[in-house]
């Protein structure tokens, strides 16, 4: 049992406030928040910690994460993909099922709430495939996997190309209310392509995949979730044209959410100059045009939820020619720096949106409980210092593999602790 | 030509993008007095005594390699030829493995050719040997566009708003990339005659682009330049059959006279596929360029070779120890 602990002096931010409040928080020793003011009052046997010049922002969750256990524990671990989070100032996230083998079972699914409980600081929660084996050929057992904790379903990395089944996926997943996620892709026009189809391509003489290719996939599943009824979210969305297509059948009444990258926000296929597989990932870095709608579409609440599809590749992996290299980079620890550096210290991006669309949309979407300042709740906040900053590299990163664009640089802005209940997370020097 | 300075040396050739127009046209007067000790009985320089030059091939190519292996030795470098197959590659061996071996050989100079668009200037990124490109997935052939520059200089002399058509498989050619560029870069008009499925998109706007190939040479362009068409790309459904493209796209029999008639001059990087690019009866036109093009890659190879400076230094005393 630790002591109760005042985090005061410190600012604090949430889904409702754009504009940073002096905020107290006195968390008592069973880890619940006893008491949130202006300003609270030490008393005798509380250990006070001071946050002056810190921001307090309720714990991110990020619900797109590639944890590679089981299969490709070389690239990350529940374990380290957990430190990762932690470290970039995450309190929850979702394991993505594209493992080897791929969580398509009840067994695998508690396989992996096991570990994670016993390796990871942070609660790991976990997808499920729609289809077994993510074969796209047969549904998986949905309701099994649900039962051992799986908050939602997806075949991530992949679309299911029948339509029919993901069709009857989506009315099956209704009767149990279960998230769809959807990875939104046509194959057949992306097969063979490395980065967006385009005047940057053309350039560096890459094979391209078309904005459509993505867009079409979107409108199909979109089409079949007004039809099947069920809940529905389309992942890292990447182009204006694929986002109108969710505006216009949000308006329509279908049941949809979905989310974008920091990445997608941040990074353009302009970003491509010397064949840096670390700018490699599908959907693609589209064009500074599409990161703008992207934006705005955040502003203005049509993209529900910030994720990051971290997806760490090894070194030797990304050592290749950018064609042959595989997709995907990591995020955990580069996404509330990245996002801070680039939009919100320039006032592109309010820190209520921030909060809403990385913490509690996400958390809203997959019925978990909201982390916020409200007295009665676990403990779910970081201290994220804007004076400081983060530099990246393979000695300061928690994740295994270092696959970002990042790695390198220091980026404004740290994420310094994280309250967890009645643990701070990060072995650091209190702040 | 200019008296101005030589360029500053560049360590790396990897595109045809990055040069200015400068360097262009010097590298092209230098190929000249190059090509010209072709006709003498010592056809030999010393420029590169000493200096080995690697020909790293990850792609099938004997032209190439010859031009290149050709070009070195007549700058009295060692050569030697390294051919590695894809499936060595694939089966885990990294690119940088086969580079850090071939570093440990000490080679000045490494020639890489590659399936994969960005492999040379990866390669340039991890060794002080200059690395030059010759060929990499439909990115860039630098090599062969200087080689294209020469000559057409050498054919009409300024290329300045000359007009160069080019025709065929315009989307997986790094020909097509690195020809169009350096007619840029030397102020020529560029046009492009291809079935729409095998445009790149994404290419640059200067080009003017013709919907028939009559339309094409009412242009009176200078040069024709035909793009090798990969067999295989019927099967991706680029075109329904061959016939049909030499048809509509071909230079048959017909536009061959109208090209004659107009004096246009036929290129090709070759290998040539009769009856689907070209006619046979253009290989013996006497404006038909082709050869030349053959003989010119030696000339404009050795001018890239005798202008890159590796980041290789030799040590100090080595010179006293060995020099004669």
């Amino acid at each position: 049992m630790s002591t109760p602990r005042l985090f005061h002096g410190g600012l604090a931010v949430d889904a409702d406030h754009a504009a940073p409040r002096r905020l107290d928080v006195l968390v008592g020793a069973d880890g619940k928040i006893e008491r949130a003011a202006p300003e609270i009052k030490p008393a005798a046997g509380v250990e006070a910690v001071d946050c002056t010049g810190k921001i307090l922002l309720p714990g991110l969750f990020d619900m797109h994460v590639h944890l590679r256990e089981p299969g490709r524990e070389d690239e990350e671990t529940i374990g380290s993909g957990g430190r990762a989070a932690a470290r970039g100032g995450f309190t929850g996230i979702v394991a993505m099922p594209n493992t080897d083998p791929p969580i398509d079972s009840g067994g695998l699914v508690r396989y992996v709430r096991t570990l994670a409980r016993e390796q990871s600081p942070v609660p790991v929660w976990t997808s499920g495939c729609i289809t077994k084996g993510r074969a796209g050929q047969q549904l998986a057992d949905i309701a099994d996997m649900q039962q051992q904790g799986a908050v939602m379903i997806t075949d991530d990395g992949d679309p299911v190309a029948d339509a029919y089944l993901f069709r009857r996926a989506l009315e099956y997943a209704r009767h149990f209310d279960l998230l769809v996620a959807c990875h939104c892709e046509v194959p057949e026009l992306s097969r063979g392509g490395a980065m967006n189809e385009g005047a940057r391509s053309y350039r560096l003489g890459l094979p391209g995949i078309p904005a459509c290719s993505e867009e079409i996939s979107i409108a199909r599943d979109l089409q079949l979730a007004r039809l099947a009824g069920g809940r529905i979210h389309i992942q890292h969305v990447s182009t204006a044209r694929g986002l109108d297509i969710i505006r216009r059948a949000k308006a329509d009444g279908v049941r949809v959410t979905c989310e974008v990258s920091p990445h997608h926000l941040l990074l353009s296929e302009d970003d491509i100059t010397d064949y840096d597989t670390n700018f490699k990932m599908n959907p693609p870095l589209r064009t500074v045009e599409d990161n703008a709608a992207l934006l705005e579409g955040l502003l203005d609440g049509s993209i529900d939820v910030l994720a990051t599809d971290h997806a760490p590749h090894t070194e030797f992996e990304k050592n290749l020619d950018f064609a042959s290299a595989p997709f995907g980079i990591t995020g955990l620890e580069t996404a509330l720096p990245s996002l801070f550096s680039r939009l919100v210290r320039t006032g592109k991006l309010p820190w209520d949106i921030l909060v809403r669309a990385f913490s509690r949309e996400p958390r809203r979407i997959l019925g978990l409980e909201v982390a916020d300042f409200r007295e009665g709740l676990p403990a779910d906040f970081i201290l994220f210092d804007p004076e400081a900053s983060t530099h990246f590299s393979a000695d300061t990163m928690e994740s295994k593999s270092r696959n970002t664009p990042f790695l390198g640089q220091t980026l404004p802005g740290a994420v310094v602790q994280v309250v967890l209940g009645a643990e701070l997370l990060l072995g650091r020097k209190q702040p | 030509m200019s008296t101005t300075a030589p360029p500053a040396r560049r360590k790396d050739l990897l595109d045809i993008e990055s040069l200015t127009r400068e360097e262009i046209v010097f590298l092209l007067d230098t190929a000249r007095p190059f090509k010209d000790l072709f006709d003498r009985s010592v056809k030999k320089v010393p420029a590169l005594r000493g200096k080995t030059v690697l020909n790293l091939f990850f792609e099938p190519s004997t032209r190439t390699r010859a031009s290149f292996e050709i070009a070195a030795k007549r700058l009295s470098a060692d050569v030697t030829n390294l051919a590695i197959t894809q499936s060595s590659v694939t089966k885990g061996e990294s690119i940088l493995d086969t580079v850090d071996t071939m570093q440990s050989m000490k080679v000045d100079y490494m020639v890489v050719r590659h399936a994969a668009a960005g492999v040379p200037a990866f390669i340039a990124r991890h060794t002080p040997a200059a690395v030059i490109n010759a060929g990499d997935g439909n990115h860039a052939h630098p090599t062969q566009a200087l080689l294209d520059a020469f000559t057409m200089r050498e054919a009409v002399g300024e290329l300045d708003g000359r007009r160069i058509l080019l025709v065929g498989d315009l989307l997986h050619s790094r020909v097509f990339r690195s020809v169009s560029t350096v007619a840029r870069k030397l102020d020529m008009d560029v046009g492009i005659f291809a079935p729409t499925t095998l445009i790149p998109s994404g290419r640059p706007d200067y080009m003017q682009a013709f919907s028939t190939f009559d339309e094409a040479l009412e242009w009176s362009p200078d040069f024709v330049y035909l793009l090798r068409l990969q067999r295989e790309r019927q099967a991706a459904h680029f075109f329904p059959s061959l016939r049909e493209y030499h048809h509509v796209f071909g230079l048959t029999r017909e536009r061959f006279l109208e090209c004659r008639r107009r004096g246009i001059r036929i290129m090709h990087p070759g290998p040539v596929n009769r009856g689907v690019e070209l006619v046979d009866e253009v290989l013996t036109y006497e404006h038909c360029l082709i050869n030349r093009q053959v003989e010119n890659g030696i000339a404009a190879r050795m001018a890239v070779l005798y202008w890159l400076q590796p980041a290789v230094t030799p040590l100090p005393d080595e010179k006293e120890e060995f020099a004669s």
